[in-house]
């Protein structure tokens, strides 16, 4: 278990519980229909929340924080696909489906592992037309097409 | 009877034979691929079932869909010894067990017959908890039929401690987990009285968070996340598989430890919270424990992977019983099973059987008809399956992503969810690594509403007074069920002894 970590998510969850239960009170109390307004449930959650966060903070000033061997963590990658999968959203609307899809794929492969660039080519090709092929066409489904300077 | 032979009319047609069979097929390929569990696997194919039944009609769309992903669950279940045996690597957490003896038996050239001791085990397992499955379903949904709004209550609550208190290391994280799905499923339009709660006008987030998506972004990118940032080097080879008939000796040898098995199996499988992995864990210890060699257990005795096979499958069959006949889901799985049944407009639950009839019982005789399928697709094509275990990482994780992109925006049609899925993957992977149990979440979500609602309407009832819930008897006895069930293992925790916790359910 990683002590900072824990304290940190708690914390984190402690805010969340309390924001929930300010907010609620925003909330109209009566509803039409029911003694119970659509606040309650939430703030009871909210509370329970808080205190649930709070006896975990205790924990962790309990345990003895075990710093085992960190595992080196392949951040490098992890940040290429993720912001490469940002980049994909945003632009899935603007500049279509097939397009979009065929770059994430191939910077991901590549990102992966480098080398064989016409395997990455030949697969992200095949996936990204294969979908938007079967879906589009035979389903009937939607996606964002070309970009309109394509069509 | 009809009612089951009318559910065969149903899975028979064409295109739910053809969805069974895609659905085990798909299945067993996800559990033998490492790093995709069961829980990701049916979260990742709601979307894309979706799509391919869009142009059914309603009903008919739910009863496919669902005969399809229920393959793909029993099918994992089925998956996973493939990669224990040849591997020594379990595909899912309930085939940790059958590595023991399974790859032990591999070694000594044996993989064969432990993969058909397996296949067998888990088709006797699934047929045994089936069987059950239908004799209990009528009288039980009966029972239910009489339960009150406050009697529902105590029911989930029952439902959510009994998950929360298996799940993970931690009880509080669990707890915290469940508490923070709950309050996710508030997001939204308050159902009873169309306020919007936390929406802080976003349009998007006046229909609440999508199931689907936050399912999906927490299994399987988290998983995603997870394989791209610990790159494992796999450098065992696989053994050979050699002949696939197990002799008349080892058939003999198993019988005794299938029957087990699968009764055992399916008991843990109903209880809520207890799933596959301790089904298994279990049914491998009474074999240890009866066996007239206790000592042949983890060297390779086909009895240490026929028992905990089938009481992981007959677990899994189990497992549907609380949720097609209660409407609880006891697992993450069944969780997600039934955020799917919800997206099709049909409630699980008591009514279930009365209202949607094709449904429930076509599902029910297309498990039976997808055991078989398992089972004959299993036998001969075990070789092939093998194969898929050498999919390179580098091609599947990226697609993986691309699917989950894929899968959301093709039945919400917004990037906002899109940009929700990538958000709650990395969430997922963060909350996994640090031992917060990730199935209370969902289950909190998916329960949330209907907690909400038979709470609030318990207290319209009694007009506020919240001791409503004790003074109904039923409603008493679940919320004292529910209390034991957390004070239990808290109380063996304090007396020093351990306590097996279902880690992945």
């Amino acid at each position: 278990m990683n002590k900072t970590f824990d304290r940190i998510a708690t914390l984190t969850f402690l805010a969340i519980g309390v924001l929930f239960m300010i907010e609620s009170l925003r909330i109209s109390k009566s509803a039409y229909g029911s003694v119970v307004g659509p606040n309650v449930f939430p703030f009871l959650l909210g509370l329970i929340l808080v205190l649930l966060s709070v006896k975990l903070l205790f924990e962790t000033m309990r345990y003895p924080s075990t710093h085992g061997e960190k595992q080196r963590l392949q951040y490098k990658k992890f940040w290429t696909i993720f912001i490469s999968a940002i980049f994909y959203t945003i632009l899935l609307e603007p500049i279509g489906y097939v397009i979009t899809t065929f770059l994430f794929l191939v910077i991901g492969f590549q990102t992966m592992e480098k080398g064989s660039i016409w395997k990455s080519i030949i697969i992200a090709a095949c996936f990204s037309l294969g979908v938007y092929g079967l879906y589009v066409k035979m389903l009937q489904g939607t996606l964002p097409s070309w970009p309109i300077w394509l069509r | 009877m009809t009612f089951l032979l009318d559910g065969f009319q149903t899975a028979l047609q064409l295109h739910n034979l053809f969805f069974a069979f895609l659905g085990v097929l798909i299945g067993t390929a996800v559990g033998v691929l490492p790093g995709i569990g069961p829980m990701s696997g049916v979260a990742l194919l709601i979307p894309v079932t979706a799509s391919m039944t869009s142009g059914f009609e309603p009903a008919q769309a739910a009863t496919s869909s669902i005969i399809l992903l229920a393959g793909v669950y029993y099918g994992a279940m089925y998956g996973g010894s493939t990669t224990s045996i040849l591997l020594n690597t379990p595909g899912e957490s309930s085939s940790v067990v059958t590595a023991l003896d399974g790859y032990q038996m591999a070694k000594q050239g044996r993989a064969g017959s432990a993969l058909a001791i397996a296949a067998i085990g888990s088709f006797a397992a699934g047929i045994v908890s089936l069987i059950a499955l239908v004799l209990l379903a009528e009288p039980l949904s009966n029972v239910a039929l009489k339960f009150g709004p406050a009697e529902y209550f105590s029911l989930m609550i029952l439902g959510l401690a009994a998950v929360s208190g298996l799940a993970g290391n931690s009880m509080t994280k669990a707890w915290m987990m469940t508490v923070f799905g709950l309050l996710l499923s508030t997001i939204g339009l308050d159902s009873v009285s169309g306020v919007a709660r936390f929406t802080y006008n976003i349009s998007f987030l006046y229909g609440g968070l999508e199931f689907l998506t936050v399912a999906v972004g927490l299994f399987a990118l988290g998983e995603v996340f997870k394989a791209i940032l610990h790159k494992e080097q796999n450098n065992d080879g696989i053994a050979k598989i050699g002949r696939i008939i197990p002799s008349k000796e080892e058939l003999k040898e198993s019988a005794g430890p299938i029957a087990r098995g699968s009764l055992l199996g399916f008991l843990v499988g109903i209880l809520p919270g207890a799933g596959a992995t301790l089904a298994s864990f279990f049914s491998y210890m009474l074999e240890k424990k009866i066996s007239k060699h206790p000592e042949k257990f983890g060297k390779g005795t086909i009895a240490g992977v026929a028992a905990p096979e089938s009481a992981n499958n007959a677990a899994s069959g189990g497992a549907m019983i609380p949720l097609l006949t209660l409407g609880i889901p006891g697992s993450g799985t069944t969780a997600i099973l039934m955020g799917a049944l919800m997206m099709y407009n049909v409630q699980p639950g008591p009514l279930l059987f009365d209202e949607h009839p094709d449904v429930a019982w076509g599902l029910i005789a297309s498990m039976f008809i997808g055991n078989v399928m398992l089972l004959i697709l299993n036998m001969p094509l075990v070789k092939i399956f093998a194969k898929i275990i050498e999919t390179p990482p580098k091609y599947l994780l990226p697609l993986i992503i691309a699917i989950s992109i894929f899968g959301v925006y093709a039945v919400q049609v917004t990037t906002f969810d899109i940009f929700l899925l990538l958000g709650f993957g990395v969430l997922g992977y963060l909350l996994a690594a640090h031992d917060f149990p990730l199935a209370p979440l969902v289950l909190g979500l998916v329960l949330g509403p209907m907690i909400e609602n038979n709470m609030r309407r318990a207290l319209t009832a009694s007009n506020g007074d919240f001791f409503v819930f004790i003074e109904k008897p039923i409603s008493f006895v679940l919320l004292i069920a529910a209390i034991l069930w957390i004070a239990i293992p808290f109380l063996m925790k304090l007396k020093g002894k351990s306590v097996i916790v279902n880690e992945d359910m």
